[in-house]
């Protein structure tokens, strides 16, 4: 009778231990599976949010405005990475604007970055993340002296600039033109980036506008115009560069496009290519520029073939 | 007692449902046996035998019966899987194509206002929107190679309406006198959004230059997600 009972306890056991381990196998395979698949719900969220972005930074395109203001809203707390690639390639000649998202999760702690999204036709000037909740972009068009495109400065809610003894055009322009909530000139918070126009005590960004740069974090960026000063302080020192070189490529194929535009008129209407040589000695210029520290040896073209460009008979922009 | 265990062995094949034929289970029933005698040395009679074979027959087949049981569960788990993944791709490729949707139309309507495209103040002292320069697009399609990924769609037309031209593509030698210019032609169809703008050049009137302006319609085409 004991003889009997142990071997059943054997073969229910053995059974049993069958039973477990491939259990354990289909349990362990299921798990991994959810884990992949929460992994890949969390990027293709990801890529939605960035998609959706670049589609949103479409109507930002300005007009006949000088300055436009959106603000993109998320559901949860949101890291937006933008970053830029200077490309050159036959199918990325402009370079790429990349924007990558991550997510809070439920413990309160960032998700995985998403899938990168890439758009070639915007340039998004920023720090290197931008968290929060409420985006605020900033657009204004950089004319150089064409217009070569629309600068987007991406900030947020979560982080505010107190701008310290800035000149009264920018106060004009940012409190009437872009009405910037997180862009103060007085009660400034104490957690608040400190933006000196003349000053140079506890300041967080510096901006010497005698020598056209602004120093951030210990590094200094040089700027011609408004545009890319506002650039130069809501980005970091590497975005700042790598657009401006995105733009430099743009501005130099609407060079040649404008003095294409220039021999056309000449023959076909009889405009005088007042401009043509100037704009072929411009896109040499935009060709070899490196950093932002070149930027001051295209003034003199660039002044010369606006004020030619604004007394022709045939304006060609 | 043969007859008996013989009888059990039928019994338990038919619980289980085994198609394999009697006499031949019989013998692979009874070889095994003698395996597990010669094993374990186990000779001490013929009860003892029948009950051990029984047992180990039966172990053998519940290990079946789990097995059978864990590759139903695996295949209905993998098949729920398949199912609920094929729903989602599906999701996913709805969701992308309803972005791309929504990013070629709002395209569609700033597009004239990029750089490329833009009047600017070359057709008035005021910055006209919707305003597309005929002529600077005409100098672009000269050098549109290095666009052709710039916007992230397949086609841009400019298709006049009013006043219909006669009916053919602009290049160097027809333009003015065509009706469509085509940038960036992939020459394959696609979904499409179009806005309407003033297609505007200047044009040598009795030797006097003038600023011509035409109803035109832009199209762009976008890839659809399949």
């Amino acid at each position: 009778m004991n003889k009997k009972n142990k071997k059943g306890a054997l073969e229910f056991s053995f059974s049993w231990i069958f039973a477990m381990v491939v259990g354990a196998f289909i349990l362990f395979m299921t798990i991994f599976a959810i884990i992949k698949l929460m992994d890949t719900f969390n990027q293709e969220r990801g890529a939605e949010t960035a998609k959706n972005i670049g589609a949103l930074l479409n109507p930002l395109e300005s007009g006949f405005e000088s300055a436009t203001k959106s603000i993109i809203k998320t559901q949860i707390e949101t890291r937006i990475y933008p970053d830029c690639v200077v490309g050159g390639g036959s199918n990325d000649y402009f370079g790429k604007q990349t924007i990558r998202i991550s997510e809070k999760t439920s413990s309160n702690k960032w998700g995985d970055i998403g899938i990168t999204t890439s758009i070639q036709n915007k340039y998004i000037f920023s720090e290197n993340y931008v968290e929060g909740k409420n985006f605020y972009i900033y657009s204004k068009s950089f004319d150089f002296p064409f217009k070569v495109g629309d600068l987007l400065y991406l900030t947020s809610n979560s982080s505010s600039y107190c701008f310290i003894d800035a000149p009264e055009r920018i106060e004009d322009e940012i409190e009437n033109s872009l009405n910037a909530p997180n862009i103060l000139f007085e009660d400034c918070p104490q957690e608040s980036i400190r933006v000196c126009f003349s000053t140079s005590a506890n300041c967080d960004v510096i901006v010497k506008e005698n020598q056209k740069s602004v120093r951030k974090n210990g590094e200094t960026v040089y700027y011609e115009g408004d545009v890319l000063m506002y650039a130069a302080i809501f980005s970091s020192k590497e975005i700042y560069e790598c657009q401006l070189l995105r733009l430099m490529k743009r501005a130099e194929q609407l060079s040649i496009t404008y003095q294409k535009k220039s021999d056309f008129l000449y023959e076909e209407v009889g405009c005088l290519p007042e401009i043509s040589t100037d704009l072929i000695s411009l896109r040499q210029k935009e060709r070899t520029l490196e950093s932002s520290a070149d930027l001051v040896s295209l003034v003199s073209s660039v002044d010369t073939i606006e004020i030619k460009n604004t007394n022709m008979e045939c304006r060609l922009w | 007692m043969v007859n008996k265990l013989n009888k059990h062995n039928k019994r338990a094949q038919m619980k289980t449902s085994f198609s394999a034929k009697p006499k031949n289970r019989s013998a692979t029933f009874s070889l095994s046996t003698k395996r597990a005698q010669m094993k374990t040395g186990f000779h001490q009679g013929q009860k003892l035998h029948g009950n051990f074979s029984l047992n180990a027959k039966r172990a053998q087949m519940k290990i079946q019966q789990i097995s059978f049981l864990l590759i139903v569960v695996f295949l209905f788990f993998a098949l729920l899987g398949i199912i609920f993944l094929s729903y989602y791709l599906k999701n996913v490729k709805d969701k992308a194509n309803e972005i791309e949707e929504k990013n070629a139309h709002l395209l569609v309507s700033k597009i004239a206002n990029s750089p490329e495209f833009s009047c600017g103040l070359a057709y008035g002292s005021s910055e006209k929107t919707d305003c597309v320069d005929g002529d600077k697009v005409m100098a672009l399609k000269e050098n549109i190679g290095k666009y052709s990924e710039f916007w992230g769609i397949k086609s841009i037309e400019i298709l006049k309406i009013y006043p219909a031209g006669p009916n053919r593509e602009c290049t160097n030698l027809t333009y003015p006198r065509c009706s469509s210019i085509k940038l960036i032609d992939s020459s394959s169809l696609g979904n499409s959004a179009s806005n309407f703008v003033a297609l505007c050049r200047k044009e040598n009137y009795k030797g006097e230059i003038i600023d011509k302006c035409e109803l035109a319609k832009l199209i762009i085409r976008y890839e659809e997600i399949n």
